[in-house]
This record gives C-alpha cells, structure tokens and sequence, in this order.
C-alpha cells in the first residue's frame, strides 16, 4: 500500500471518541448544556459570587457559543467531556469562588507594552 | 601612640637631618632581598619584612588580631606566634623582621599550642554572649578560636565569681561599647591617634584591670569614628543604629559608591526584606582605601525617612496632593508644552550622569540651553571648558607622594573627610608640610596657617609670602583649592591665580607631576560639567523661565521668591526637602540606592551604584521619568534602557563609562591663559568655608537632613562642646 | 579482686582531671574610669607652685628635645607631692606642660599603681603582705593598723590624716615584716612598734626610720654570726696540681 493511499484513506480510517456521527454528538451538547443550566441555581448560591442567575445562564450560553465553529465530531466529545470534567469540579465543590470567577474575568492582566505603559505600572 | 616623626616633634629644629623619607619610593638604593622559608616554601623578601608579611606572600595567613596593616605595629595579642627553627620560643610575626635563612613553621605542633594557648587565655576573660553579640559571624574571635583554639574547654569557674567584667563606656551616638567583649588589641586607639587624629582612646589601667576607653566621660567624636567598629576584632564596639537589627549572612550585600560628599567612596550595602540595614567600606585603595567617613556610613537612616514616595501636585490651598503617575505626567508636560523653549533646570548635588544626560537631551530638543548646576563655577576664561580646572588633577593617592601642600578655601576634613585622612597619612609618614589659606580651622595636623585673605595667593603667587619658598623648593608640591571659592565674585581671578601658580610649579618640576587640585564638595558636579551643564544659576535668575525643573536641587539656590508667579516649578528627588517644598509638581525619583547609576567623583572617577533596594511607593528611577515626561510631552528621547542610555553618554563624554579609571585632564596651559585674560582682581573679603566644625559635618544634604542618627551626631557634638573635657584643640 | 574497681577509679581520675585551676580574680580597689567628685573635678584648677615650677623646668631639661614626654613620670610624681594626691587638673597641667593629648596622661597615671588618684591622708601608711611579710606578721600589723587608725583598707581616716592600703613587696623582705609611710620605711615591727608609730604620727611627729627592733640597717641584731674570720687568700681551697 502505498504511502499516498494511506494518507488519503486516513481521515476516513479514524476511530470516534465517543459519538458516531453528528447526531449524537449534539445530543451530548445539548445535554451537557442542560446540565450546566439545571445546576446554575446551585452554583450561584453555594459558591456565593457576586453574579445572578441570568448572567450565569448568558454567560453558560457565551462559553458554548465559542465553540459553535466546531464541525469536527471528535472535537466535538472533546469538549463535551472537558466540559463534563468542569461540571463536575464545581458541583463536587473542587472549585472555589475564585476559580468559578474566571469564567466571567481573566484573572492575569496583560503585560504593558512600550516605555510608558511599564513606567506607569512600575515594571521597567 | 603614635610616633610622630622627629621633625614634628622639634617644631623649630632643624630639618636638614630628616630630609631623606622614610616612604619606600624615595629610597636611594634597594637593599638585596633575602631568602627565607615559610613552611620550607622559599620566598624572597626586602629586609624588614615582618614574619607575618611574608608569609602573605606565599599565601599563608597567619592569625592575629592587633596587626592591621594600616596601623602602627603593636604586637600586643601575640595571636600571631609562630615557630622559628632555631629559635627557643615563638615569635610574634607581626613585629618580627625577618633574617636571612630564617625556617619559619606556621603550621608546626609549637606553633599550633602557642596559638592554643593563647586563644584559651583570651576566651577566660571573654563572655560567652556571641548569640547576642552584633558581631557573631564577622568576629574574628569566633572565626578564629574555631580555627586554631582548642577543641575543648578547660575553663571552669569553680569559685563562680564569674568573668572579669568591664564598664560599658558611652561614646557617642555611633559606636556601641561593650567593654567586658574587648580583647584589648588597641586597634581602636592606634587607629583614633594615627588615622583619625583624635587623641581620646587610650587604655587605663593595668594587668586585668586594663581597659579601653576615654577615661574621663567624653564622647569619641571624629568624622571617621565609625571606623573603628570595623576594626574591633571582636563585638566590643559595634554599629549603634545597626545593633540587634540583622546577622551578617541574612544580609545581601551590593557593592555601590556612595554619593553625600564628593570623593565617591566605595561602600557594601547591606540589605535585608527590602531594606538598607547598613553601610559598610569596600576596600579601594585608589579613593577609600578602607575607610568610610561617618556620614556615608551611618545616614542610611534618611533613606527611609522623608521620602517622597508618591507623585504630588500643588493643590488650590498650596499643600501637595498625592496624584497617580498619569497626572502628574500629563501635568508637568502640559506645562511644559505651554512653556515651550522658556523652560530651565537646577542640578543639585546628588544627580547621577543618566539623570543629567537625559534631562538636557530634553530641554534641548525643547530649544532651551537653561541647564545649570547648583554649585558655580567662574564662566569666564576657560570656564568649565577644560576638565583640568575643575578636577582633582593628582588624584586622591598622589596626596601620598606630595611633599607640601597648600590647601586654599577649603577644609578638606569636612569636605571630603577621606581626602583629609590621606593628608594627614602622608603627614604622618612622609613629613608633609601644609599650608592654610582660609579660615583657620582643624584638621588633625599641623599647618602653617597663611592667613584667610584671598591676597596672599597674590603674595605666594609673585613668591613674597614666606611659604612661597617652601613650595619652590618642594619636588611634588599640591594646591587643592576649595570649589566654593570659585562661587564667589572674584572666583575666577582666584582660580586664575591658582592655575598660574600650579603652571609655575610645575614647570619648574617639569614632569607629569599635576599641581593643580580642585576639591568638589558634592557628587553631582563633575559629571554634570563633562556633560556641559552651566555652574550656577546665575543665568536662570536673570531670566525666570516659565517650567523650572529642579533635579534633586535642595540648597535654595534659586527660591521661589526670585521666581515670577506664573513660573511652574517640577521637582525631582527622593526626599522631602527645601526643593519639593517649593515645588508645583513632585515627581518622586529614586535614592542612590535604589538605582544603578553612574556618578563621577572630584578626580574624574566614574564609578557606578547599583541596585541595592527598589525604590519606595511609586518612586522611580530619574533618567526613567524625565525619559516619560519626553514622550508624553511628544519629544520622545531615543533611549529605553539603560544601557542605550549609557551609549548616550558615551557619545557625549567618553569618559563617564569607563567605570573605575580616573580620566586624565589635559590642556592645562592653555586653561593658564585663556583664564589670564579674565577679570584678574580679587576681593578683600577673606575667603570663607561652609563646613568648619563636626557639627557643621553631619547634615549637609538631603540624606543626612532626613537621617536621625546625623541629627543625634550633632546633638552629641553639641553636648560634648558643654562637656568639662571639651578640648576644642583635638575636637 | 579489688583490681577492675581501683582501675576504673584510676582512669576516671584521669579523664575528669582539670589542668587549669581558677583562682578566685583578684582586681584592683581603684577605679579605672574618671567620675567627677567634689574634691576632683576639672573645674578645681591646678598650678604648680614657684618652688614647683623651678623643679619642674629643671626635671623638663633633663631630657633632650623631642623627647619630652619622657618627663611625665616625674611631672606626675611633681604633682603628687604638692597636693598630696593627683587630681585630674593635675593630669590635665601636666599635659599642657607636656603639650600632649590628655589621654596619654591618663594612661600613665591609671597604669602606675603609686599615682593616688583619689584624696589620700597626710599620712600614707602601706602595709606590705607579700609572703615574706606575711610569714613575719604582717597580718597582725595589718590589723594593729586598722584598729588603731579605725578605717579599713583602702580607706582615709575622717580627719584626712591616714590612708591605709595593703602593697605588694616593697623590697625590704631582710626586715619583715614593714610598713611604708610615705616615703619612709618601717622595719621589723611587731604589733606594739606599729601602734608606737602610728600614735606618734598622730601627734604629728617623725618617728625615726628604718628598723624598729634596734638593730643597724639589715645587719645581725646581736653580733655578726658569719664572714668573722680573716679572709682567706689566693687559692683558698684549690686542690694542689
């Protein structure tokens, strides 16, 4: 067999994660994502942080809308179970306030750029 | 003590019979060297050598503790006894001088119990207190006794009488005693008499009731007193303000120079969590040899007091507020936007030569040549144009090999008190003959004093005064004229005179030898003149801009009231002074401590301070905020970082980063006649000093102003003029 | 039987002995600092008298020029014999004298134990108990001493007239045990001689110096006991070659 043959057949050849095609791929999406929102209530109130509900669900649907280019179904349960692995951390409590939060802040800032942008912040 | 020369003691003896020096330079013919052995290593020596002298040459450090090599020799603490084949008891190989073929055993079963037994005699009258001993882990005493006591003690107090115990002495606000710890190596006294000229330590007493001290209730109040404490072998004089405050190996040391007078002394900065714990010498036998005057030493203080540790813009009641850097920054370059070219600068006396170059690369590109320095400087003649009439032309160590001295308007002990001891080295070792003009003040040896008009220059000019002969005849005759005579009116017609003087000297001598010495009195200045900065303010008096920065400028010579209303004054320091009080905007900079920066000493020697702390709160680093105000104000200065800046003031004067070497002057006949053609006519006013008393010596600048162990110093100085036992002739 | 216990007693011994003995320490009753008193302080001036002034410029030309401070010694001694005990002013007149730092006088008049740097009586009587002395008796003259001047060591009677102090050897062991008073010598005493002279002191009279038993000097108290026959000549007891 040669090598072209085998690169060209590749694609075809692979071994699925979990799901066969896309239908099931989005039945897992979909239920994670319920998940996620059945839970929210919990999360807001165990986890006592400064946000409501409703901006948890937006920001719920913000953090799978960033995925919504995905077409690859291996990708796809790729990121299901990450985001099963997520959920669990923080129903289990795993989690504490502050890492609950960066879904809504990045906690690092960036560096300043340029002579008076570290001036100012004392960095140069 | 100390052995003053025969010529000293006959003040009116003849001093034919003592010409020849005693200095190894001047010997007329070297005498053959001898062999010796050192632990059968074969080392040839110059006669004379001490034992112990040359077993450093083959590298075997003997152990001692009343030898020091810059003091006399006293061979007290017979530490240093070692085997000498042949010989039937040990010797001290500190004051031995070496014979010829001597087998000399440093290491040999003899010498090991000798220095055993020494040890265990000096440890039974030693307390047992090292865990509250400032001096644990620097003592001598510990480093030794591990090295060469014995491994066990043998010491019992069966009658519990306890270990002969010694009054602590009060000596002052600087030096700890604890007088029970000392071991009586009298390096402390040998060093107040030889080094500092203050004849006020001394042993009483006898056998175990010997003790040191004052004997009377006095404090030991000397400009260099501080070194004693590095001298003590043992904790028996320790730091004051450093007591119970850090072991030496939590400390981390940065080798820096320090900055409050002129000489650029180089210092080890001790610091711990962020903090300067102490100051201490660093051994450069170019400036400092290993001495350190007290105000370098002990003001570290006022680097943690007054400072300015936040932007500030004057509010509308005319008390400063706190603001964030981008205020202040968009504040000052707004004013300095409206200003436009009518902007200038005051250079005070701690600057550093990236602070200066900056600054003047941005008040000319914003079409201002306002940039002067604080101290003046005659303009006419060759002005600052030519190094060799502002620096210290013979260098620190060629005070060493002069044979007179003619100081003029200067009091070099307060000054720059490292240039006094090394006069007063040479004084006592080479005979050195020194001349006075100016105030007659002391400094720890005697001088002819000429008298404190400026016309006597005249007179010893044109070779009517009687010390005129003196310097004729002497081979490396010294003129070190006071830089704060040069701010007066007739300074030029004085440095004239002088520059005429040094050029008919040594054309008489005829060769590299330089007669000619200016002595700066703060750090800033030789830079900033390399750099071309204006002396004086002068110009900026008679025509006020409307921006003044003023860069560490504290010495009010310019004050508000010579400025109009309208004029916005920026200041940029590190502490809290006479300049920020002043000041609309304050923008606060870094201390010498804090920052790596390049200073240039009153020889020319560039030296550079590193890192050794951040600077406090929102205090920056100089060059780095006016390189800010550039941008902001839209003048962007082609530099980020250091070492561009530097390429900076390389391009400008080569000089300034060439860190260590002295840059020789040049062009000295022609400085002669460009200045002859100046107005020639001195004043009779006599010539004055600033500093002409201890307590004159300890608050001089913005560091010391803010140090509270400087203030303690001159109370104490105060105190002890009321004392019975003031002597106003040694004090 | 009694062997391994006498052993081990035997090492024990060894291993504990100690080499180094300690003695309790033994310091001087003076002090080695300076403290400003009544009777000595700076603000107390000094001067040499006439008579003093003469001597002291004769003492100062004895020693050749650069060399002055070599008078200090007897400058001091100069000063103690004019007032009876050497105040700092005196110290300090010295110095000027001398034109040296003070502290170099301090150091002289703290080290020689003769410089009294505190008041001391008209009369100063010392009391030798080295070994010599103390063999003879000077324990008992010591305390004739004390009882009969009522002050202890060290100290000056309330009327200034006697200071008391125990010395080191003085030199004159032959004639033990001795008192110094002043700069007389008194030899061989016994408790009731002592009492003697300290009474006649007190009158303010000079008892005669030297031994107080009768005999000469340090000569036998009777006749001579030894070197009585003519002396022998050359090769007195040389063996014949």
């Amino acid at each position: 067999m040669a090598a072209s043959e085998l690169a060209r057949k590749g694609p075809k050849l692979v071994k699925p994660i979990l799901s066969i095609d896309h239908g099931e791929a989005r039945r897992r999406v979909l239920n994670l994502y319920k998940t996620w929102y059945r839970q929210i209530p919990y999360i807001v109130l165990d986890f006592d942080i400064p946000k409501n509900i409703e901006q948890c669900r937006a920001k719920l649907r913000e953090e799978f809308r960033k995925n919504a280019h995905v077409k690859d179904v291996r990708v796809i349960d790729m990121l299901v179970i990450k985001g099963q692995m997520e959920l669990k951390e923080t129903v289990h409590g795993w989690k504490t306030k502050g890492h609950v939060m960066t879904f809504f802040k990045d906690t690092q800032e960036p560096k300043p750029e340029g002579f008076l942008a570290k001036f100012i912040s004392g960095t140069n | 003590m100390l052995r003053v020369p025969l010529s000293k003691a006959l003040p009116n003896a003849v001093k034919a019979v003592c010409s020849p020096k005693r200095g190894s330079t001047t010997l007329a013919k070297a005498p053959e060297k001898i062999e010796v052995f050192i632990d059968d290593k074969s080392v040839m020596v110059e006669p004379g050598t001490t034992v112990l002298q040359a077993a450093a040459m083959v590298g075997v450090e003997i152990p001692r503790f009343c030898y020091h090599e810059r003091l006399a020799v006293a061979g007290n603490c017979r530490m240093c006894l070692v085997e000498v084949e042949k010989s039937p008891k040990p010797v001290a190989a500190c004051a031995m001088p070496v014979m010829k073929g001597w087998r000399i055993k440093t290491n040999s079963d003899m010498t090991k119990k000798a220095r055993e037994g020494v040890m265990e005699f000096l440890l039974v009258n030693h307390p047992l207190d090292c865990p509250i001993c400032d001096q644990g882990g620097e003592c001598d005493l510990q480093d030794q006794s591990m090295a060469f006591g014995s491994d066990r003690s043998r010491f019992t107090d069966i009658q519990f009488s306890g270990k002969r115990a010694v009054e602590d002495k009060d000596v002052g606000p600087l030096i700890k005693t604890v007088m029970t710890r000392c071991i009586h190596c009298t390096r402390c006294i040998r060093f107040a008499s030889e080094v500092a000229g203050i004849d006020d330590l001394g042993t009483t007493g006898r056998g175990s009731d010997m003790q040191i001290g004052t004997y009377v209730e006095k404090f030991f109040l000397s400009e260099l007193s501080g070194n004693v404490i590095d001298l003590c072998p043992v904790g028996a004089l320790t730091s004051k303000p450093y007591a119970f405050t850090a072991r030496p190996w939590e400390t981390r040391k940065t080798e820096s120079v320090d900055v409050l007078d002129a000489v650029g002394s180089n210092i080890i900065v001790s610091t711990r969590t962020g903090e300067v714990m102490r100051i201490l010498p660093r051994l450069n036998e170019e400036v400092n040899e290993e001495w350190l005057s007290d105000k370098a030493r002990f003001s570290y203080d006022g680097l943690k007091r007054q400072r300015l540790i936040t932007p500030m813009l004057k509010g509308p009641e005319g008390e400063l507020l706190p603001v964030e850097w981008e205020d202040a920054l968009s504040f000052a370059s707004k004013a300095i936007r409206d200003a436009g070219s009518e902007i200038g600068v005051i250079a005070g006396g701690q600057a550093d030569a990236e602070a200066l170059i900056a600054l003047k690369d941005l008040i000319n590109k914003l079409g201002s040549e306002l940039v002067c320095t604080e101290r003046a400087f005659p303009d006419d003649g060759a002005g600052t144009d030519l190094r060799s009439s502002y620096l210290l032309n013979s260098k620190i160590t060629g005070i060493e090999e002069a044979d007179v001295v003619l100081l003029i308007g200067t009091n070099p002990r307060f000054e720059a008190p490292l240039v006094n001891s090394r006069i007063r080295k040479a004084w006592v070792h080479n005979e050195l003959e020194v001349g006075l003009i100016g105030p007659c003040v002391n400094l720890t040896y005697s001088f002819d004093h000429l008298g404190e008009d400026p016309n006597v220059i005249e007179e010893v000019l044109s070779g009517k005064h009687p010390f005129a002969k003196k310097l004729l005849n002497a081979k490396k005759p010294l003129i070190i004229l006071g830089s704060q005579q040069l701010e007066r009116n007739d300074g030029v017609a004085i440095l004239s005179k002088v520059q005429q003087m040094a050029k008919h000297l040594s054309s008489k001598i005829g060769s590299e030898w330089k007669v000619l010495n200016i002595l700066q009195q703060v750090a800033s200045q030789v830079a900033a003149l390399d750099l071309g900065y204006k002396a004086g303010v002068e110009s900026l008096k008679e025509c006020p801009p409307k921006v003044l920065f003023l860069l560490g400028a504290d010495e009010c010579a310019i004050t508000r009231d010579d400025l109009p209303q309208s004029t916005t004054v920026i200041y940029l320091g590190s502490h809290g002074d006479n300049g920020a009080s002043m000041a609309d905007i304050v923008l606060p900079a870094a201390a010498y401590t804090e920052k790596q920066a390049t200073y240039v000493n009153t020889e020319g020697r560039a030296q550079q301070t590193l890192v050794a702390v951040t600077p406090p709160g929102m205090a920056r680093e100089d060059w780095k905020i006016i390189r800010a105000i550039s941008e902001v104000v839209g003048k962007k200065l082609p530099y980020d970082t250091l070492n561009e800046i530097r390429g900076r003031l390389e391009q400008v004067s080569p000089n300034l980063t060439r860190y260590g070497e002295a840059e020789e002057a040049n062009f000295y006949d022609q400085a002669v006649e460009l200045s002859k053609e100046a107005c020639n006519k001195l004043d009779c006013e006599p010539l004055e000093v600033k500093y002409k008393d201890l307590e004159d010596y300890y608050m001089t600048d913005p560091i010391s102003r803010a140090s509270t162990t400087m203030a303690k110093c001159v109370q104490a100085v105060r105190k002890q003029k009321e004392s019975k036992y003031y002597d106003s002739g040694t004090a | 039987m009694n062997l391994l216990p006498n052993l081990r007693r035997l090492v024990q011994n060894l291993v504990t002995q100690r080499t180094l003995k300690t003695s309790s320490i033994s310091l001087s009753e003076n002090l080695f600092v300076h403290r400003d008193s009544a009777e000595d302080n700076p603000d107390i001036k000094f001067e040499f008298n006439e008579e003093n002034k003469k001597r002291a410029d004769a003492i100062l030309s004895i020693y050749p020029e650069g060399h002055k401070r070599a008078a200090m010694i007897p400058l001091l001694d100069l000063a103690q014999r004019q007032h009876g005990w050497l105040p700092i002013s005196a110290m300090h007149k010295v110095a000027e004298i001398l034109d040296l730092p003070k502290m170099r006088v301090y150091e002289v008049a703290t080290f020689y134990t003769m410089f009294m740097r505190k008041p001391t009586g008209k009369y100063h009587v010392q009391v030798c108990t080295t070994t010599p002395c103390w063999l003879r008796g000077s324990d008992e003259v010591l305390s004739c001493c004390k009882s009969e001047l009522g002050i202890g060591v060290g100290e000056t009677s309330k009327d200034g007239m006697f200071t008391l102090s125990e010395v080191e050897c003085l030199g004159a062991c032959v004639n033990a045990p001795m008192i110094q008073v002043n700069d007389d010598y008194y030899e061989d005493l016994t408790p009731e001689t002592t009492r003697k002279i300290l009474n006649e002191l007190k009158a303010s009279k000079k008892p005669p110096p030297g031994p107080q038993n009768g005999r000469f000097a340090a000569e036998p108290k009777g006749d001579f006991t030894s070197l009585k026959s003519e002396p022998p000549g050359p090769g007195f007891k040389m063996q014949d070659l």
